[in-house]
């Protein structure tokens, strides 16, 4: 965190970890399953144009593909909660997200246009919510994940209610 | 920029009307559309609050406006062009008719009625087309089929476009269309096809002064003062009118210069599918084409004529639609008016443009000429319809922006050096990485080529670090990018609507990031790329402080 930027108060709930390993325990399966199909063609087609060391090892393709991934898997759950964190003050909302690439955001609450509180399948279960902000333009628009339900109804609310108070159509 | 409209109103969001409310997540989806429901739409997809509404779903302002103007129609003139458009659609079908009819007289009457009936459409068309000024409101109504009538509150109109295409141009006549910058895109919002040159005048206006009128509170005004003009009275300025020695500039840009081979192509597909009509078999096209084979010199040759025609047919092309630039003032709006056959005037409301942006290709910049283009809030496809100048003089582009916008003269601060490496990085690494696949699998060609085009990365590379730049002059931020194309935003502090920093982990090792500026027009933010970690943030926080400096490490 060199980026002169102080961290923004709060962090996200901890039940986001598990949202977080969920999402990528299913991106793992969907990979090596992929590639599983993928192998097992190879090895049926008997395509003579390969060059004969790729079709007899076709295997370890998935196998590869896993032992690099699952460190990962556990990972970006870990190291995300690490790095989501937001906060709302002086009519600011700063939020910050990402794990290997890390954004900051900063919306005033002033140039909102829309406040919508969202929530997943896994975030149902998990009790969590995701609220997103909206401007007039891409790069002044966030969205902040795993935020616990009653957070987020929270901050939704604080959010429309102020920018009703607010509002500047300068864009 | 005091215009009384600048206030805060709101009522009048680009795209986000509805003042944010979390219990309704899915209707306040800013690109939501509404249902439509004429099955035939006239005017393609509309956003919220231009609706099309039936008969039987009236909105409840009906019965208010109802009476008070009458509506207009387009000018009968468009029944003599109408038909003339439907032409070459009608002719293969009415051809097709008399050849399987063999000419007899009941064939002559079939086809007659077919144009009887063509010409009957375009009447009853025009017949049940009715506009109307109505209060705050421009109503378009059509009862073709079913009545269907679009409301476009004039508050919402962003710019209003006047094209004269060659034959409307013969009678005197203009396709008017409004555009509401609605979520659609660059659909057209409502489109007036066909009304007098006079009318289109008195239309863009009207329209555009209400547009800057309609205040919140005008809603409560009567319908009946709808044309009275505001107290500033009419001003027109002309601010500039390109020489047309200027137009010799247009094939720099590239951008026409594929013309000719658009051209045959479009002639050689032409030529396969009108032959069959007159009996010219594909074989006869083949043998055509084998003899040219065997007679590589006239391959050549044409090949040759192509090329050489290229600047040539391009700059025709761009001096045919830039003929006559202009940009003038007319009350607060933007007029850029051009073309030599079809006439196309666009008016942007002044209120509503943010800035510019200023773009130069290579060969551009060799000629030190530029493009360059308004940047307005809810302007769709702004990259054609916002643009301010054809290829001019980069001082002069300048020198107009500045009187148009507003000047921006501070020089732009250069990025840490470390830019410099990941450009250099960026631009080499690919050919180098081809370069040695290659010689490892033996393919010493496109190794070879590959590592050329490595080496011209090292000047690409160069070239593009030393365009990077951003400043801020007090009103507005700058911003620039880009090599081959280079392009410079300008853009006023009051449109930033939020930031957007990002570091990718490459980034973070070199200390560098991303600023972006949030912008609610043009193509929505405009990034400072590879700026120093403070130097990035202390940017932003610099153009709007009470944004960023609260969460600044050490404030």
């Amino acid at each position: 965190m060199t980026a002169p930027l102080r961290d923004p108060a709060h962090r996200v709930s901890r039940r986001a970890i598990t949202l977080w390993l969920l999402e990528a325990l299913i991106g793992f399966a969907l990979l090596v399953g992929g590639s599983v199909l993928v192998a097992s063609w190879i090895d049926g087609s008997g395509w003579s144009w390969l060059p004969s060391w790729v079709s007899e090892h076709i295997w370890w393709l998935p196998v590869a593909l896993a032992v690099v991934e699952l460190p990962f898997v556990v990972i970006e759950p870990l190291w995300r909660y690490a790095v989501h964190r937001w906060e709302l003050s002086g009519d600011v909302v700063y939020a910050r997200s990402g794990w290997f690439s890390r954004q900051w955001v900063f919306v005033p609450v002033s140039r909102i246009q829309t406040v919508d509180k969202e929530q997943g399948w896994f975030e149902r279960i998990l009790r969590l919510a995701t609220v997103e902000i909206r401007t007039a333009s891409y790069a002044g628009s966030s969205s902040i994940k795993g935020l616990d339900v009653g957070v987020a109804a929270r901050l939704a609310e604080d959010l429309a209610h102020r920018a009703h108070e607010l509002r500047d159509d300068a864009t | 920029m005091t215009d009384p409209a600048d206030r805060p109103d709101p009522s009048t969001p680009p795209d986000g009307p509805k003042p944010p409310s979390p219990d309704q997540p899915s209707s306040d989806d800013p690109s939501g559309r509404p249902v439509s429901f004429s099955p035939p739409r006239p005017y393609g997809p509309g956003a919220p609050p231009v609706s099309d509404v039936h008969a039987g779903q009236a909105p409840e302002a009906w019965g208010g406006w109802v009476g008070r103007v009458p509506p207009s129609r387009l000018s009968p003139l468009v029944l003599l062009i109408d038909p003339v458009r439907m032409l070459p659609s009608l002719l293969l079908p009415l051809v097709g008719v008399l050849f399987v009819g063999g000419f007899s007289p009941s064939s002559f009457v079939w086809a007659a009625l077919a144009i009887v009936g063509s010409v009957g459409y375009a009447a009853v068309r025009w017949a049940t087309f009715t506009y109307q000024i109505a209060g705050d409101r421009l109503e378009l109504t059509r009862s073709l089929v079913s009545r269907s009538v679009r409301t476009i509150p004039l508050e919402r109109i962003r710019g209003v476009d006047v094209t004269t295409p060659p034959l409307h141009r013969l009678f005197g006549l203009a396709v008017v269309r409004i555009d509401t910058g609605a979520s659609g895109g660059d659909k057209q919002e409502g489109e007036l096809d066909g009304v007098t040159l006079p009318e289109a005048g008195r239309l863009r206006e009207i329209l555009l002064r209400r547009g800057q009128a309609a205040a919140p509170a005008d809603a409560a005004t009567p319908a009946g003062t709808s044309y009275t003009a505001p107290a500033v009275a009419a001003e027109e300025r002309v601010y500039v009118r390109v020489p047309w020695q200027w137009l010799l500039y247009g094939p720099l840009s590239g951008a026409f210069l594929l013309t000719p081979f658009a051209l045959v192509g479009g002639a050689i597909g032409l030529a396969f599918q009108w032959g069959g009509e007159f009996g010219l078999s594909e074989r006869a096209a083949f043998s055509v084409g084998e003899w040219l084979w065997h007679r590589p010199v006239l391959l050549v040759l044409a090949g040759l004529v192509l090329v050489l025609a290229m600047p040539v047919a391009g700059g025709v092309m761009y001096a045919v639609f830039n003929w006559d630039f202009t940009l003038r003032r007319r009350d607060s709006s933007l007029v850029a008016e051009r073309g030599l056959v079809t006439r196309r005037s666009v008016s942007l409301e002044h209120r509503r443009i943010r800035g510019y942006e200023i773009a130069q290709g290579i060969l551009e910049r060799g000629a030190k000429v530029v493009r360059i283009w308004a940047i307005v809030t809810g302007l769709g496809d702004s990259r054609t319809r916002g643009q301010l100048l054809p290829v001019v003089p980069r001082a002069f582009a300048v020198k107009v922006a500045a009187e148009a916008i507003g000047p921006f003269e501070a020089p732009l601060r250069p990025h840490p050096p470390v830019a410099r490496q990941r450009r250099l990085f960026r631009a080499v690494a690919p050919g180098l990485a081809v370069a040695a696949v290659a010689f490892l699998l033996g393919w010493g060609w496109i190794g070879l080529l590959a590592l050329c085009a490595a080496a011209l990365g090292v000047p690409l590379g160069l070239d593009r670090y030393r365009s990077l730049g951003h400043a801020y002059d007090g009103a507005r931020l700058s911003v620039r990018s880009g090599s081959l194309p280079r392009s410079q935003a300008v853009v006023e502090r009051r449109a930033v609507v939020g930031w957007t920093v990002r570091q990718t982990w490459f980034q973070r090792r070199s200390g560098v990031l991303t600023v972006i500026a949030g912008v609610g027009a043009g193509s929505g933010g405009y990034a400072a790329i590879d700026t120093g970690e403070a130097q990035g943030v202390h940017f932003a926080a610099e153009v709007t402080p009470e944004w960023i400096t609260p969460f600044l490490d050490h404030p």
